[in-house]
């Protein structure tokens, strides 16, 4: 599914996670290269200096949950995942957004991803 | 059937359906200004993230006047 693709990880992104998108034929690369960021810490270092960017100013960068990765993995139809569910805000943000609309998406899906039996 | 219609609209943001290879993390934030029919959870997702980039840009431009042009900016406060 994400063949020809370049995806940034920030160092919160689990292993497993970033297995997932190289088996969907993603490969790993810098955050300027990158078509798609993925993090699971806003307030990472790594993450943060994505926030201070020029391209996240000027529109160019959005963050992405990596847990995008396991709902695709997870999912009948891979592409039938909508990424834009997955929107990760800065980390100073999400408590204001939270207080309008409720929980994250991803914050919902950890739950089943960690209640998942199978898993090793 | 204003409510339904509503409905509808809801269901159209640009953010919750597009799906599949085309979208990602350089053009999602585009795609998502440009669309008129913003879900509740994205237009406050837009709202935030827009104040909080605009706040940082304010900065920027402020860090760079004081850093590259000094000369310059006393000129201009001097003509003044
Ligand atoms: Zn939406």
């Amino acid at each position: 599914m994400f063949q020809g693709q370049r995806g940034w990880f920030c160092r919160s992104v689990s292993s497993d996670l970033r297995q997932l998108w190289v088996a969907e034929g993603g490969t790993i690369s810098d955050p300027r290269a990158a078509e798609f960021l993925f993090s699971c810490d806003a307030s990472h270092p790594d993450t943060r200096r994505i926030y201070q960017s020029i391209d996240y100013i000027e529109d160019n960068a959005t963050v992405f949950h990596a847990y995008y990765l396991s709902a695709v993995a997870n999912a009948e139809i891979k592409n039938s995942v909508a990424l834009g569910h997955f929107v990760l805000p800065p980390a100073c943000l999400q408590k204001e957004i939270r207080r309008k609309i409720g929980n994250f998406i991803w914050e919902q899906d950890q739950h089943s991803l960690i209640e998942k039996p199978d898993n090793s | 059937a204003t409510d339904n219609c509503s409905k509808i609209l809801k269901y159209r943001c640009s953010g919750c359906i597009a799906v599949g290879k085309s979208l990602n993390s350089r053009n999602f934030s585009k795609l998502l200004h440009s669309c008129p029919y913003q879900c509740d959870r994205h237009k406050v997702i837009v709202e935030a993230e827009d104040t909080y980039k605009s706040e940082l840009r304010k900065s920027l431009i402020c860090n760079k006047k004081i850093l590259l042009t000094p000369r310059r900016r006393r000129q201009l406060s001097t003509e003044s």
